[in-house]
């Protein structure tokens, strides 16, 4: 028989403040951690905020329909290309408002449009000759100081000394604006064009041209190589000297910073081998040296998962290793892989760093054709439009951010599912 | 232009077919009709097949090892050069950093002075602050998931937190010379401090933003990988929650938590894009969190961008800079891999 033996509780009143103390450390111990989960998510809810609210109106764009009168006397009707349409389009807005005569105010109200419209004046009539001698509407960019006016970025009730508009065009703005002549409109240049000096004329297609040729690169020499240096070092290795070294080597790589990848394409690619700067060729190359390690690490895993038993099933029934890997355990090992891949190309996308060493980072307006043509690449634009003077690229590079960031996510999204859909417990 | 490097790939495949030749013969030998049967040589093709397989594995394997081995050759040469200009003693402990390269020879100040002391204690400054936000918030954050979170709530922290692992350098860098570095010089404005418009808080800040996640990713999963025993052993004598963490947990996952430290620190120090967008210039040595600094990174970058030739001291010693880094991170990484594999062995 065992006595049931009762602990007398004590209640003492200074275990039962001991006690209550204790219990109010934890709470805060507790609070601690909470706070800090919060503090990090809500530093993404502040990012993420900021990002959106001062990107979202670079997806759209102010424009003005102006009445152009295609002068015959201003257009050699041969060389049509040749006229002098930025003088049509400055008459049409001095028509507009006549009571201009200054020249400086004249000047000034000639640049309430974008140069964008002289062109697309030209191009109007060299698609339309047989307009030419007549009076046309057309729709324009406004310049993006008065864009940025339009969007309330600019705001009017500061002093006229301290915002970019000056009193007198935001009269002109406004009149113009009664006439029903000043519109917003999705802002298709944008995505269409590459960069420019204007904000109102650059766009992301160059950049984000570059970015695809770049991964293409990326791709093509990071994931062959990878998982073949995945397949060797987890299933044909021997456990040796060489074998660790290049498994400490792979662990140190990863955590090598990436700036110092630009300085060993700069060195090697560049200098030694003579690559074409600028070109999406080197930077993928580089950044396939950067990423590899990410895709082995991964790739790894994926094979390590694969149980041994499907190993000893084949090799039982014959087949041989490499049968065995193609046949077996690549299949099985390959969506973990590609998880792997896809991450490690987000990471190459975000990369900016070692693609200004090997000279990404240049001005460059054509979008290129080809893996040697000169580029850059989407982040190196955020980082040359952030750099910019002019207010209205401060939007742009939040709309390019926002870009960047809807691509990441949908690659992120898809390495998820992927893992997801594949993911298979033995 | 191109003509060193096609030499190169022509190289290559020279040797490659030469290494093929043999085995290609003894393929096409073996396909003649000879004394051995079928069987056999469909044996041998097929070893010989494979043998060629694991040679190309083993090639590209080696990438890696190459890519090292290109990394501090090509940084080794280069700032062998760099120190045939300046001396190495003047740059290592140099005071000053104001790299500008004369023109003409005779002109003021022709050489430039190279000293990464400044450089380096502006890196020093920025990391330091990172790892004063990112350090507790990461940590605590890693307890709270792998302890009091249920598991469910975990499964949705813990990717929502890696998002910022995850969000590209540039934008923080954009988002700390535009947002985080005029609300500080506001806020000095209105206390009468001065904060510089580059300050190296707002990069430190946002830098400490970036790397919670490598803090808190890494430290769960050492906290997590504490035996349940010592838990249990820690309540069984009455302890609370937060008393077992405090001094059972932690003592035991300490390796692994500084291990995660101490990468989260050599991301910091290696980190570029933030600093170049959000730190100076200016290389000032001082430890004001409210002034400008830079950094070794930023002065790589600015030594870099744009045409330059490639013998002045100015470009080499951004390969200087690089091969200091390099040595600083590779030294902290090995520490960091040491000691948590030490602790690992230590519980498995």
């Amino acid at each position: 028989m065992t006595d049931l033996i009762t602990m007398p509780v004590r209640a003492s009143k200074a275990g039962a403040a001991r006690l209550k103390q204790r219990h109010a450390a934890e709470r805060r111990f507790r609070f601690y951690g909470l706070f800090a989960i919060c503090f990090g998510l809500s530093c993404i809810g502040i990012l993420f905020f900021t990002i959106i609210s001062g990107g979202y109106s670079t997806f759209s764009q102010t424009v003005v329909t102006i009445d152009i009168n295609l002068e015959r006397d201003l257009i050699d009707a041969k060389n049509i290309s040749d006229g002098d349409f930025r003088k049509i389009v400055q008459n049409s807005l001095y028509g507009l408002f006549p009571e201009v005569t200054g020249r400086r105010d004249k000047r000034k109200l000639a640049n309430l449009v974008s140069p964008a419209a002289e062109y697309q004046a030209r191009d109007y009539a060299v698609a339309n000759p047989h307009h030419i001698g007549k009076t046309i509407s057309i729709q324009v960019p406004t310049s993006d100081d008065m864009d940025q006016f339009s969007k309330g970025v600019i705001r009017a009730d500061l002093p006229e000394s301290e915002r970019r508009v000056s009193d007198l065009e935001i009269v002109w703005f406004n009149g113009l604006k009664e006439q029903g002549r000043i519109e917003t409109i999705f802002n298709r240049t944008f995505f269409k064009s590459g960069d420019s000096r204007d904000p109102e004329l650059a766009g992301i297609l160059g950049a984000a041209l570059g970015s695809f040729y770049t991964l293409l690169v990326t791709f093509l020499l990071s994931f062959p190589i990878g998982v073949a240096s995945a397949i060797y070092l987890e299933e044909f290795a021997p456990k040796n000297r060489l074998t660790q070294l290049i498994e400490i080597n792979i662990n140190n790589l990863a955590a090598v910073p990436s700036i110092v990848f630009g300085l060993l394409g700069l060195a090697v690619f560049l200098n030694f081998f003579g690559l074409p700067r600028s070109a999406p060729l080197v930077g993928g190359m580089v950044l396939a040296l950067m990423t590899l390690p990410t895709i082995i690490i991964a790739g790894r895993a994926a094979l390590k998962s694969v149980p041994p038993s499907i190993r000893q099933a084949a090799i039982g029934l014959g087949a041989s290793p490499m049968q065995t890997l193609t046949h077996h355990t690549l299949p099985l090992a390959m969506p973990g892989m590609m998880t792997g891949t896809i991450l490690g190309m987000a990471q190459a996308l975000g990369e900016t760093a070692p693609l200004l060493m090997i000279g990404m980072v240049a001005f460059i307006v054509d979008i290129p054709a080809g893996i040697t043509d000169p580029a850059t690449v989407m982040p190196v634009q955020i980082y040359l439009w952030s750099d910019s003077p002019e207010r209205a690229f401060i939007e742009r590079t939040s709309g390019a951010i926002m870009v960047l960031l809807a691509f990441l996510i949908t690659m992120n999204a898809l390495a998820v599912n992927l893992r997801k859909k594949f993911e298979q417990k033995w | 232009m191109t003509s060193p490097f096609v030499l190169t790939v022509v190289a290559v495949v020279l040797a490659g077919g030469l290494l093929l030749q043999k085995s290609a013969r003894r393929i096409l030998v073996g396909w003649l009709p000879g004394s051995r049967t079928f069987r056999q040589e469909t044996n041998r093709r097929r070893k010989l097949t494979e043998r060629f397989a694991i040679y190309v594995l083993i090639a590209c394997s080696s990438v890696a090892i190459l890519t090292t081995v290109g990394i501090i050759l090509s940084l080794v040469f280069e700032s062998v050069r760099f120190f045939a200009l300046i001396p190495v003693t003047d740059f290592l402990f140099g005071l000053k950093w104001s790299p500008q390269t004369a023109l003409r020879t005779d002109q003021v100040a022709a050489t430039g002075l190279f000293g990464m002391i400044p450089l380096f204690a502006g890196t020093l400054l920025i990391t330091l602050i990172a790892m004063l936000i990112a350090a507790p918030i990461g940590l605590l954050a890693a307890i709270y998931m792998s302890e009091y979170a249920s598991r469910a709530a975990r499964d949705i922290i813990k990717p929502c937190l890696e998002i910022l692992a995850g969000i590209p350098t540039v934008v923080y860098g954009f988002f700390a010379a535009l947002t985080v570095a005029p609300f500080f010089r506001n806020i000095g404005d209105v206390n009468g401090i001065v904060i510089s418009s580059e300050s190296a808080l707002a990069a430190g800040l946002v830098m400490g933003i970036m790397i919670i996640p490598f803090v808190s990713s890494l430290s769960e999963d050492v906290i997590s990988a504490v035996p349940q025993s010592l838990r249990e052993g820690s309540y069984g004598m009455g302890a609370t929650q937060s008393e077992t963490i405090k001094q059972v947990i932690l003592p035991a996952a300490l390796p692994g938590i500084i291990g995660a430290l101490l990468l989260a620190t050599s991301r910091a120090i290696g980190e570029t894009m933030i600093d170049v967008m959000a730190a100076g210039l200016s290389a000032n040595l001082t430890a004001n969190p409210f002034a400008a600094v830079t950094t070794v990174t930023v002065q790589i970058v600015t030594l870099l961008v744009g045409d330059q030739e490639f013998d002045s001291a100015k470009t080499l010693a951004a390969f200087a800079l690089g091969l200091v880094l390099f040595f600083i991170t590779l030294v902290l990484n090995v520490i960091a891999l040491v000691v948590v594999n030490k602790y690992r062995e230590h519980y498995d």
